[in-house]
């Protein structure tokens, strides 16, 4: 069940570029929507303990696996994937561009689906690289000054992750001769104060970082998710670079580095940072999309502080976090788009009053921001909720009170975002604008259904979802 | 017939003013048809069963609070007084409040106090009757709210000073049923040491607050003002000093064992003392008809008072004559100065004058029921006066001398208001004034002839009101006899006070400033001026503090205000601009950024091993 997750994107990109150009570029979206719906679908089979034979399985000595943290990344990757075809669809002119792009969503969608489930370091590299290549073409996708910038900047900032990346994998092959998570936790454990060892594992750590965009190593994502076409910020946003950065941090600190305090040290303070750098940087944007990318590390910075703390709720936490945040920033960037596409700006100072001219983006938009702020009964509420308590529970009330008075910094810039786009009086030149068509509008009610779903049934899923997750800690 | 008939003194007027509410505006005959009907179908029934003593408990709330309700004697008496003075206003407002706004609303609230008021004086439970107390808050506030324009604001002070004093007797009501262990009012019997001392003080508030006493006032004379006229012969004039002082004489008989050597009797007679003398004071120097009214119907209360706290049977039972008499001639007096404001269209002294001639019945009405507040015999006034006079004799020369001199000043001021609105010159505004309506008079003759009855014939009152009240026990030992001593002081204060009158008026040369060489006397002159100001009045003082409080806590907010919306919103713009200057755009920056934190991260793990 889990090799078809990585094929069938593969054998869709095949397939496509094959003759028959022109039926082929219009069957592409379609098989977009198909393949992530059946992901999703295949996820929930999978969480039901569904365990079918895996014919293609004895071709490949990958060495996949699927614990719960693999299917709560899953779902993210079905739901933001689906996502962004359909917003693509929408603001993507032209067929052949259309068609690129799909193949580029697919590229990614290995690329993300081999991250998370793969169990060795190396293997974990090259997907995180083919979803790192995926996504410099995408930022360049429109070829302009910012788009090329953008994606330079990433380039040249991957490019430095990866050599860390590399170095470290290097010496922990010539500790141990294996690159298996087990392997390489079990090689760390046992040359532990080993200098070289601890080397690889800080750079490491530092390129996955990178990667995830945590200050002081997020120098590329502010220019490169708001360069990017409206589609491939929300795929960027929403998962490429949680899954590559994140996820990967998430599941090498609980299963290959050990668990040492001054790594949970770093880990709580490069939160803390991202988390205000983050929020206090967005204040003073006027771009909407370059607000959306401050706030993206703010975030990140909070699963990061979790990460921190250590504890299995404060582990629950930062994973529930990770998924509330891919569909509530997916949900932002999506409204973005909206504004983006239909007025043709989205310089923040220029539009206002479009919430009676777009109302399913201005309610949807509401919720994301609620949620994002930590609003009851919404989604975001529950998982700073969880990470806060977590915090406090294990000493470390500095970092909670940050963490609560932050969330009041991002109710301050998204209500100025909401204010300054939808609300007030109509401004300059936007009498014509209409709500943004079927696909972005059926996509952001899709999530904002979700978040708000997910915030009420909380109460229910506490027990019966979000405590397995902590399953796959030792 | 049933005992369940009591119910219908609450019932009838309450439904009838629910009724009203809902007519429309514009049928003013309707709604006083039905305001009349109610009013006179309540007077007769209270009149049918006034002999009966009646039971009725019905289970409530629980807790001991049950809807009991107990007709006897007294609260029967207060009942048909009630009834018939509401019956004798609305009359009498057929006339006066036509084609004034919000009618009815007027006669909406007027029979809804009629039956707050029933409900409160058959009320056999104490929080039963708190209840019906309250519903009266409402009327009065929505009472005087309805006044000319501005009147607002008095309702409002009305609404806070005896919703405070309500207050407290709320807490006196929980007290006294803790310490008794029942509410029911018939069977508490309570000692006035310590807490039940703070009971009983605690509800005297209440109740002498009601009736209008000083501290408890200054709302009267400002909705004197305010209020439609028969607003004020219907509440502050009669019916809540019915009520007041039928709850004062409840706690000190029945409720409370008051004994005539106790602290509490001295500190009631004092309030009474005071209470005499402060208003009677400001009554005096007055120049507007209402106004100097409300004083009065103040000044009284302290008679009332005084005869109650001397727990003496002599002195409960004048007190208790002179709240009906009180009531009497003071709602007559309300409805004169009504019948000249319909007239004449003011009530300033200074433009009044020479209108007797004009409007013979009311100016007789008048003289009757002034004489009878002055305490002139053979009036129903003189009576009462006489029997508090002898109690408060007998408890101490200082309460008589207090109660003595607020006579000679109320007898001052009313020969003033008297000389002033109807005799003297008459101005050219006042040549065309007509005799007031048949409506309006009748309510005046009648309430000036009971005056005289209660007045020639007063053991009638006396003998079938007034002593059953008491019980056997109370009245073994008492003398009623004339006091000839007691009788000749008045007559002569009263001779002083018309000489007075008459060399003052030459003096200063009218009527209308009789009282101008009290009002500038050397010492007076000062306080007179300070309290037209409002300097002694409780609520503006209270009021004063409570902005002095608020200014503090505004500043408290400003700077609070000031953290939050200014500094922490400077705070954050400028790291904000910090953080946005750092972020240059440059990308070897981004790289330089990415390898410190390299660094540290780095050099933190190797730090630890």
């Amino acid at each position: 069940m889990l090799s078809p997750l990585l094929l069938l994107p593969l054998l869709a990109i095949l397939i496509l570029n094959l003759p028959f150009r022109s039926l082929m570029q219009k069957l592409a979206v379609w098989v977009g929507v198909g393949l992530s719906l059946w992901q999703i679908v295949a996820v929930v089979l999978l969480a039901m303990g569904h365990k079918s034979a895996d014919p293609w399985g004895k071709f490949f000595t990958l060495g996949l696996s699927c614990d719960n943290l693999t299917l709560v990344l899953l779902t993210s990757i079905g739901i933001v994937v689906l996502t962004t075809i359909l917003v693509g669809w929408q603001t993507i002119g032209g067929d052949k561009q259309r068609f690129g792009f799909m193949n580029l969503v697919f590229v990614a969608m290995i690329g993300m689906n081999g991250t998370v489930m793969l169990t060795d370091l190396f293997s974990l590299y090259i997907f995180i690289e083919v979803t790192a290549v995926a996504s410099f073409i995408l930022i360049a996708f429109q070829r302009d000054t910012n788009a090329l910038e953008g994606a330079f900047k990433y380039i040249i900032l991957s490019a430095t992750a990866t050599v860390m990346m590399l170095l470290s994998i290097s010496i922990i092959l010539l500790v141990v001769g294996d690159t298996s998570f087990a392997a390489a936790g079990s090689a760390v454990r046992q040359f532990q104060g080993n200098p070289l060892v601890i080397l690889a594992v800080g750079i490491f750590m530092c390129g996955l970082l990178i990667k995830g965009g945590v200050v002081p190593f997020h120098g590329w994502l502010p220019a490169a998710y708001s360069a990017a076409p409206a589609a491939a910020s929300v795929l960027l946003a929403g998962i490429a670079t949680k899954t590559s950065g994140i996820y990967a941090l998430i599941r090498l600190t609980t299963s290959v580095f050990a668990n040492n305090e001054s790594l949970n040290n770093i880990l709580l303070l490069a939160g803390a940072i991202s988390i205000l750098v983050g929020a206090f940087a967005a204040i003073g944007q006027s771009d909407f999309k370059k607000m959306l990318a401050y706030s993206s590390i703010s975030q990140v910075g909070y699963i990061i502080l979790a990460l921190g703390c250590g504890t299995n709720l404060a582990i629950i936490g930062a994973i529930f976090h990770l998924f509330n945040h891919s569909i509530f920033k997916s949900l932002l960037f999506v409204n973005s788009a909206a504004v983006e596409t239909q007025s043709g700006t989205t310089d923040m100072n220029k539009l206002g009053g479009l919430g009676t001219k777009m109302p399913v983006t201005n309610a949807t938009s509401m919720i994301a921001f609620l949620s994002t702020a930590g609003v009851p009964p919404l989604a975001g509420f529950w998982s700073k909720l969880i990470i806060v308590v977590a915090l406090w529970q294990n000493g470390l009330h500095a970092y909670a009170t940050i963490a609560v008075l932050a969330s009041v910094l991002t109710l301050a810039y998204l209500l100025l975002m909401q204010r300054k786009v939808f609300f007030g009086k109509l401004a300059d030149g936007l009498a014509n604008v209409k709500e943004a068509g079927w696909g972005i509008t059926s996509a952001a009610t899709i999530l904002a259904a979700i978040t708000v779903s997910v915030g009420i049934l909380f109460p229910w899923m506490f027990n019966s979802v979000l405590i397995p997750i902590s399953s796959f800690l030792k | 017939m049933t005992d369940s008939f009591i119910l219908l003194p609450i019932a009838i007027p309450f439904i009838a003013g629910i009724v009203v509410l809902l007519i429309n505006q514009r049928i003013q005959s309707v709604k006083e048809a039905i305001t009349l009907l109610a009013t006179g179908a309540t007077l007769v029934l209270t009149i049918t069963f006034c002999k009966e003593n009646i039971n009725l408990t019905i289970p409530w709330t629980g807790f001991g609070i049950d809807f009991a309700l107990r007709l006897y004697h007294f609260s029967a008496f207060i009942l048909v007084a009630a009834s018939a003075f509401s019956f004798l206003f609305v009359l009498y407002s057929c006339s006066f409040m036509r084609n004034k706004p919000y009618l009815n609303q007027f006669y909406s609230y007027l029979l809804i106090t009629l039956a707050m008021t029933n409900g409160a004086v058959l009320a056999d439970n104490l929080v039963l009757m708190l209840f019906f107390w309250e519903g009266l808050l409402l009327t009065l506030f929505g009472m005087i709210a309805i006044g000319r324009p501005g009147a607002f604001k008095t309702a409002i002070k009305a609404f806070i000073i005896v919703g405070i004093s309500d207050l407290c007797l709320m807490m006196g009501i929980g007290l006294a049923g803790h310490l008794a262990g029942t509410f029911t009012i018939s069977k508490i019997s309570l000692s006035v040491d310590s807490l039940g001392a703070l009971a009983f003080i605690l509800m005297m508030i209440g109740a002498i607050s009601k009736a209008g006493s000083v501290p408890f006032h200054t709302w009267i004379p400002d909705a004197a003002v305010d209020a439609p006229l028969p607003f004020m012969a219907f509440l502050p004039a009669s019916l809540e000093k019915l009520l007041g002082i039928y709850l004062l004489a409840r706690i000190s008989l029945d409720m409370f064992k008051l004994t005539a050597g106790s602290w509490i009797s001295i500190l009631l007679m004092t309030i009474g003392a005071i209470t005499i003398l402060l208003a009677v004071m400001m009554a005096l120097v007055q120049k507007d008809y209402k106004r100097l009214l409300s004083y009065h119907a103040v000044s009284q209360v302290g008679y009332m008072i005084l005869g109650i706290g001397t727990c003496l049977p002599v002195g409960i039972i004048g007190g208790l004559f002179h709240m009906i008499n009180h009531a009497l001639y003071k709602s007559c007096l309300f409805l004169t100065g009504g019948a000249v404001e319909k007239q004449t269209g003011t009530t300033d002294l200074a433009k009044l004058g020479g209108i007797a001639m004009k409007m013979p019945v009311t100016f007789v009405c008048f003289v009757i029921a002034a004489a009878s507040i002055s305490g002139v015999p053979p009036f129903n006034g003189f009576f009462s006066k006489e029997l508090v006079y002898d109690a408060a004799l007998e408890r101490g020369m200082v309460f008589y001398l207090a109660a003595i001199l607020g006579t000679f000043l109320t007898a001052a001021s009313f020969l003033k208001l008297g000389h002033a609105a109807f005799l003297g010159k008459r101005s050219e505004h006042n040549e065309n004034v007509k005799e007031a309506s048949l409506p309006m008079l009748v309510p005046m003759v009648v309430i000036a002839a009971v005056c005289v009855v209660f007045g020639v014939w007063n053991y009638l009152p006396l003998d079938n009101l007034i002593k059953p009240i008491l019980g056997a026990e109370h009245l073994e030992g008492l003398h009623m006899a004339p006091n000839t001593m007691l009788i000749t002081v008045t007559v002569i204060v009263l001779i002083g006070a018309l000489l007075h009158h008459l060399f003052a008026a030459k003096v200063n040369g009218s009527g209308y400033k009789a009282s101008d060489h009290i009002r500038h006397a050397p010492f007076l002159e000062g306080i007179y001026t300070k309290a037209e100001k409002r300097w002694f009045d409780p609520y503006d003082i209270v009021l004063k503090i409570i902005q002095g409080i608020s200014r503090f806590g505004w500043w408290i907010d400003r700077a609070i205000d000031w953290l939050y919306d200014d500094f922490a919103v400077r705070v954050t713009t400028g790291l904000s601009c910090v953080i946005k200057l750092a972020h240059t755009g440059s990308y070897s920056m981004y790289v330089v950024w990415s390898l410190i934190g390299v660094l540290f991260v780095v050099i933190m793990l190797m730090k630890s091993f």
